[in-house]
């Protein structure tokens, strides 16, 4: 999708004078008007996208009626976990991460080149955060009892499932504060754009502080898969392993829609943004490469300390290195040469294999390594219709990234009345 | 703030993380002592179960399930290969050619003392009763985590229904409720199951061993694996050779989660501090190089 | 354009990659197929390896044709490839000698004495493919160890005693003199060679010493069998082979063999003499055959001047002595090393009442009642015990052994009994006159009742204890086979009336509202036949026992007009208010616990 221009706005018109719409009397009206497409809707991207997001409805609906069962999913009463939940809760998750890094380098550290970065950071991990919820419903076999973790039906605080639940909850409220600037903006609403800067610092704060809880307790999901999981992809430092390698998920995604945005919303991107942007992705590569050589190290040391290496030699031990190599140790190594020679190219390649590395490491300990030793015929693969539905969600995020893309002021610049409030 | 205080409230922190952790009780946090509570339990002795299948057909007619056909011509082919429970198959035996000859093994639910399905619970839909049996409620969300941190892999889950639920076996706990035996213990002519206080029935299968030298494997399994469970099993033959797993070791699963669960109070209360702290640090110096920083970009900016 | 074919490359590189690794992942629980193994039928090839020199190997081992090298090596004999020591005698190693030390050494020792040879005779591959065959790298050969028992040395001192003249035991045994530091021939202290030639073992202080010197010299089991029974066999051979001809041949084997014995059937060619004299054939010794105790039991012992009957006393012991009748016992033994685990020596003189570092501080009592130990009396019997035959009933009799509390009298006065004489074998007892058919109506609503053949049931056991020597020592009336079923002892009723007791004296039909924990009829029948069945490996009638098979119906059919199942809880027999209401004696928790949960 890459080149293509989703919609085509010709000039994204900034007003100078708030319009002062207020949430309650005049929203709707505005709501209204600001849903229209902008541009021709009738593109490759979006017919494609629709009709697997058209088919995967008719498969939710029928998920609804008729379980979680065939024809829908794969799952089995050995691998009870499948595809939604690793693609989501463990995936998602970790490439939310880059929600938390960039207001912690922004907002914490105060490294102010940084600050174009912060609005696409948050909107991705709102919008994935929220769609995590969505897919939680999906997978889950009992959804509509989902709200007794939250009303307190038997609150389960000693549950590492309960707190990565909250955590989610939480962090959709929390991105949604950080992210209200942006919609203050939108609606050109002065007084919700002060209390929004008021609360920025707080809300940063809470936010990266509910991230590295939901980081490490995706990890905790599955400590007590003790002796289902591989030994090379278990280990009781998973809730570590899982937080390190979320930055580097994270960013390395930031550095994708980076990619993609300067070829799909360029018309969006102000010079702020332009100009920032190369020295950005230098120090995110930066920050990648010492990553995963941080977590390549100590993915060998946790081995080492559990004495895994005793399985490498096996055909999970090949894949392991395959993991641990390929896609962790090479695009380090690439990340660093891009940082030093200064090549987009490289970092740019570097960031989607250790994307597809995060895909794999979630996978594996999800059902790739789940009761590995099984015989082929009771093995766990995703059926067509968890991967139909799983794609349907990422694409359902994106219109919904894009459509914010296009109306709010994410990646361009904020209106010129709104910059006072953000002297910080 | 200059240097010296930022390093002091970093060293506070840290400090506090330290000691917090050692001062937090070492108990699991789901589990149960089982020290002052007397939990109930069945003793599986495995030396004289012959695979008649009645207490599969007792416990299908208590919970109301299909029953089974358990006629020798349906159980040639039913033990022709282990079973797992279902969710329609509370208990399943299972026949194993061993260096001593056939035999023939009842499985289901542990019911351990400290359940990991219990600790993962998010609404507590799987409760561990005071008298030791584990069962389910039906505000479960469907989660599934119970499967992923069962060591035995017994909570089972119905796929193919709108409304699925949980199944596994309650250790007969109406049953219980009502002072009547569990029906597999009731049925079986052999009395190869014997229920009775743990206890109790620990210290039968402890003089089983010690009154049979040479009969038995010295070792009741239940009693120390995943910190000990209320079905207990002897056998004669080493536990691996009837479908027991030998890596289970003798923590608690929940001690397994245990240790994130008690850093999380940490995490959530010195994170925001370290960060407020590390913002405040830098602030001063920031606000000072400002101008120059704001330079270098217009420099960098060029590219 | 460059870049792209770049990008290209590496995402086709990892896309197979991970292909590949997928493949690996989902293949990992089933296993692979299982590696190649061929049987001892090797027909004289030898895997040569030796990890114990290489460690890993660089290429596939090389599987040897030795006979092939014989036939080509005919004129030059062994010694061509194998050392010769001081003695004249070839030493069945190869090579010749390796100069150094390591791997490289070794290396070099082996290709140059094969290649070396191939070049010199012109025959033979000399590139490292055609010795070194992948195709033939997951070829296993193992040969299964040799084994010299009673039968075989009964075999070797006959012919010796031919060729030597009468008790000359030195032509192969010897024991080393640690102080005058050489190999001693001296009649009476032959000894089996695994005693101080099987390095695997430990062995006690005494054997130690010597055992010590055999593996510093590498003369290991395997070693010293080819060096001495294959360099005997090769120089007899050749004196057999000019010894024989066509006539004596026909006229030694007159009556004795079947002629297809050695005129092979559809061939003309008749098997050569060696073929069973004097095997020098891997395949001849290495047959992965054994004999049994009970094959080798009419076969001659060794004899070193055992007495027949030894009076086993200890000084200051307890019990009084015990007469072992030495000959009865080693017709059923296997080798002398069954019972004498490290020396030809009496059990005191290694054990005593405190026990010696010599005998492992093992004390004499322990020595002979260990229940587990291969080398005691009672560990011994405990192995017979545990046959088929005798299981039914003896598995659920405790073992007997020193540490038994309060045991029989009469138990230990079978063997203690005090006289210098073997007692002799006791009286075959006859079945007595019991009651025949019984008839068991426990689950009468279900079932027919079950017919149990106690008269022939009694019968089987007193044919069993009367055929197996163990058991008419110690068996010595019929009570003691009543007791197998009748498990306790009469109560003062039926000892008057001189009967055993009854199943339902003892067993409720229903839970005992006293004890819960008792066994119930219905399982103390089921458990005693069905055990018994199982343990005997007897199904009813006497065929085998087969688990698959209807096992409810071979004692009682389920009644057509019946209650439709014993399990359906509706219809059980155990009454269920009864147990209810003394459930709460052993409940773990009060009812007013349980109405709070």
């Amino acid at each position: 999708m890459a080149g293509e221009k989703l919609e085509t706005v010709a000039v994204v018109e900034q007003p100078d004078k708030p319009a002062e719409i207020q949430i309650g009397r005049d929203f709707w009206p505005f709501f209204r008007k600001e849903s229209k497409p902008k541009g021709n809707p009738a593109t490759a991207f979006n017919l494609l996208s629709g009709v697997v997001v058209a088919f995967s409805i008719l498969a939710i609906v029928y998920r609804l009626f008729a379980g979680l069962g065939s024809p829908v999913t794969n799952l089995s009463q050995l691998s009870p976990l499948g595809l939604w939940i690793g693609f989501y809760i463990m995936c998602g998750v970790a490439f939310a991460a880059g929600g938390a890094v960039v207001p912690f380098i922004v907002n914490v550290l105060g490294v102010k080149k940084y600050r174009p970065f912060l609005r696409v950071a948050v909107l991705n991990n709102l919008l994935t955060s929220f769609f995590c919820l969505v897919v939680i419903v999906l997978s889950f076999g009992r959804w509509w009892n989902i709200p007794n973790v939250f009303i307190g039906n038997g609150f389960g605080a000693n549950s590492v499932m309960f707190i990565v639940l909250w955590v989610f909850l939480l962090t959709i409220v929390t991105a949604a504060l950080q992210f209200r600037p942006a919609f203050a903006e939108w609606i050109g609403n002065t007084t919700s754009r002060k209390r929004a800067a008021t609360v920025a610092l707080g809300a940063t704060v809470f936010g990266i502080t509910l991230s590295v809880l939901q980081q490490t307790g995706v990890g905790a999901l599955l400590t007590m898969a003790k002796g289902k999981i591989h030994p090379l992809w278990y280990s009781e430092m998973l809730p570590v392993l899982f937080f390190v390698s979320s930055i580097y998920a994270g960013i390395s995604l930031l550095i994708m829609v980076d990619a993609i945005s300067e070829k799909v919303f360029s018309y969006q991107i102000d010079e702020e943004y332009r100009n920032s942007r190369f020295d950005v992705m230098m120090g995110f590569a930066k920050i990648c490469g010492g990553v995963m050589f941080g977590f390549f190290a100590l993915s060998l040391i946790v081995a080492q300390f559990e004495g895994d290496f005793a399985f490498v030699n096996s055909e999970m031990g090949y894949w392991w290195l395959l993991e641990i190599i390929g896609f962790v140790a090479i695009p380090g190594l690439m990340f660093a040469h891009g940082a030093q020679k200064k090549n987009m190219l490289t970092i740019q390649t570097a960031a989607v294999i250790a994307m597809v590395g995060i895909l794999m490491n979630r996978y594996n300990s999800v059902f790739l390594a789940y009761n590995w030793d099984l015989p082929f015929a009771e093995r766990y693969f995703p059926s067509a219709l968890e991967w139909i539905v799983t794609l349907a969600v990422v694409f359902v995020q994106i219109w919904a990234f894009r459509w914010i893309v296009n109306r709010m002021p994410v990646m361009r610049k904020s209106p010129q009345w709104a910059e006072k409030f953000d002297r910080d | 703030m200059d240097r010296r205080t930022f390093l002091k409230i970093i060293g506070t922190g840290v400090a506090g993380a330290t000691t917090g952790s050692l001062l937090m009780p070492v108990q699991s946090l789901a589990g149960e002592s089982t020290k002052t509570k007397e939990f109930y339990g069945i003793l599986v002795d495995t030396t004289r179960c012959i695979g008649c299948r009645r207490c599969e057909q007792a416990c299908a007619e208590v919970n109301g399930l299909p029953v089974p056909d358990i006629s020798e011509a349906a159980n040639k082919q039913v033990f022709a290969s282990p079973r797992r429970t279902t969710v329609t198959e509370y208990t399943v035996t299972n026949r194993y050619e061993t260096e001593k000859g056939t035999i023939f093994v009842p499985q289901r639910c542990m019911h351990c003392n400290q359940p990991g399905c219990v600790a993962s619970c998010p609404v507590k839909a799987l409760e561990k009763k005071r008298a030791g049996h584990v069962i389910w409620h039906s505000n479960c969300i469907g989660c599934r985590l119970c499967m992923v941190s069962c060591p035995f892999d017994m909570p089972k889950f119905e796929y193919g229904r709108a409304v699925s639920n949980i199944q596994k076996c309650n250790l007969c706990w109406d049953r219980y409720k009502q002072g009547v035996l569990p029906a597999c213990v009731e049925v079986c002519p052999t009395q190869a199951l014997m229920a009775g206080t743990r206890r109790l029935v620990l210290e039968e299968g402890n003089r089983r061993i010690a009154a049979n030298p040479g009969q038995y494997v010295d070792h009741i399994f239940g009693e120390y694996e995943v910190g000990g469970a209320s079905h207990l099993y002897l056998s004669a033959v080493p536990f691996d050779q009837i479908g027991f797993r030998k890596d289970l070791g003798t923590i608690p699963y929940p001690e397994y989660s245990a240790g994130y669960l008690r850093a999380v109070p940490f995490i959530a209360t010195l994170t925001p501090l370290f960060l407020l702290a590390v913002n405040a640090a830098l602030k001063k110096g920031i606000e000072k190089s400002e101008p120059k920083t704001e330079e270098k970009h217009s420099g960098t900016g060029k590219h | 354009m460059r870049k792209k074919i770049l990008l290209l490359v590496i995402s086709v590189i990892y896309l197979i990659l991970i292909a590949i690794g997928l493949t690996l992942v989902f293949s990992a629980g089933t296993p692979g197929p299982a590696a190649q193994l061929t049987a001892a039928d090797a027909d004289g090839k030898i895997s040569i390896a030796h990890t114990e020199l290489f460690g890993k190997l660089q290429r596939p081992h090389v599987i040897f044709d030795h006979k092939l090298h014989e036939k080509a090596l005919e004129n030059e004999g062994c010694a061509a490839c194998h050392p010769v020591n001081d003695m004249n005698k070839i030493i069945f190693t190869f090579p010749k000698r390796i100069d150094g030390q390591g791997y490289k050494a070794a290396m070099n020792a082996f290709h140059d004495a094969c290649i070396g040879c191939h070049k010199k005779m012109k025959a033979g591959p000399l590139t490292c493919n055609n010795c070194h065959k992948k195709e033939l790298a997951d070829v296993k050969i193992s040969y299964p160890a040799a084994e010299f028992d009673a039968a075989d040395h009964n075999t070797h001192v006959r012919v010796m005693r031919d060729r030597f003249g009468r008790g000359d035991c030195g032509q192969c045994h010897h024991t080393y003199d640690t102080k005058e530091q050489k190999l001693v021939r001296k009649a009476g202290t032959e000894d089996p060679c695994a005693y101080c030639h099987d390095l695997n073992k430990k062995r006690g202080p005494e054997l130690a010493a010597v055992t010590s010197v055999a593996a510093g010299k590498g003369l290991s089991t395997r070693k010293v069998s080819h060096q001495q029974c294959l360099g005997c066999h090769l120089e007899l051979r050749d004196e057999y082979q000019k010894m024989s001809n066509k006539d004596t041949a026909h006229n030694l084997h007159k009556d004795k063999v079947r002629c297809g014995a050695c005129h092979l059937p559809n061939t003309k060619s008749v098997v050569s003499c060696t073929s069973c004299h004097i095997p020098t054939d891997c395949s001849k010794c290495h047959t992965g055959e054994y004999r049994t105790a009970d094959d080798l039991r009419n076969v001659p012992r060794p004899y070193r001047g055992q007495k027949d009957v030894a009076y086993i006393t200890i000084e200051n012991a307890r019990m009084h002595g015990v007469a072992f009748n030495h000959r009865a016992h080693q017709s059923y033994a296997k080798s002398c090393s069954s019972c004498h685990h490290e020396r030809l020596k009496a059990c005191k003189d290694c054990h005593s009442l405190t026990g010696k570092p010599e005998g492992n501080n093992v004390s004499i009592a322990k020595a002979y009642h260990s229940a587990f130990s291969p080398y005691s009396c009672s560990g011994c019997h405990n192995q017979m015990k545990a046959q088929k035959e005798c299981a039914g009933c003896h598995y659920n009799i405790a073992d007997v052994d020193v540490e038994t509390m309060n045991p029989k009298k009469e138990t230990c006065a079978r063997c203690h009994s005090g006289r210098r004489d073997a007692e002799g074998m006791p009286q075959a007892f006859a079945v007595p006159g019991v009651v025949g058919n019984i008839s068991i109506n426990v689950l009468e609503k279900e079932y027919d009742s079950a017919v149990f053949p106690h008269a022939d049931i009694l019968r089987a056991l007193t044919r069993i204890s009367n055929e197996s020597r163990l058991a008419t020592y110690f068996h010595r009336d019929v009570q003691t086979l009543c007791a197998g079923c009748h498990h306790y002892s009469a109560g003062a009723a039926e000892a008057q009336r001189g009967l055993p007791p009854n199943c339902r004296n003892c067993h409720m039909i229903d839970y005992d509202e006293k004890n819960l924990n008792d066994v119930r009829l219905l399982s103390a029948y089921h458990n005693q036949c069905l055990g018994c069945h199982d343990r005997m490996g007897i199904a009813k009638g006497g065929g085998a026992t087969d688990k698959e098979g209807d096992r409810c119906a071979a004692c009682h059919q389920r009644k057509a007009g019946g209650p439709a199942d014993i399990t359906s809880l509706k219809n059980a027999t155990v009454v269920k208010q009864n147990t209810a209401r003394n459930l709460n004696a052993w409940r773990p928790y009060s009812k007013s616990v349980l109405e709070n949960e």
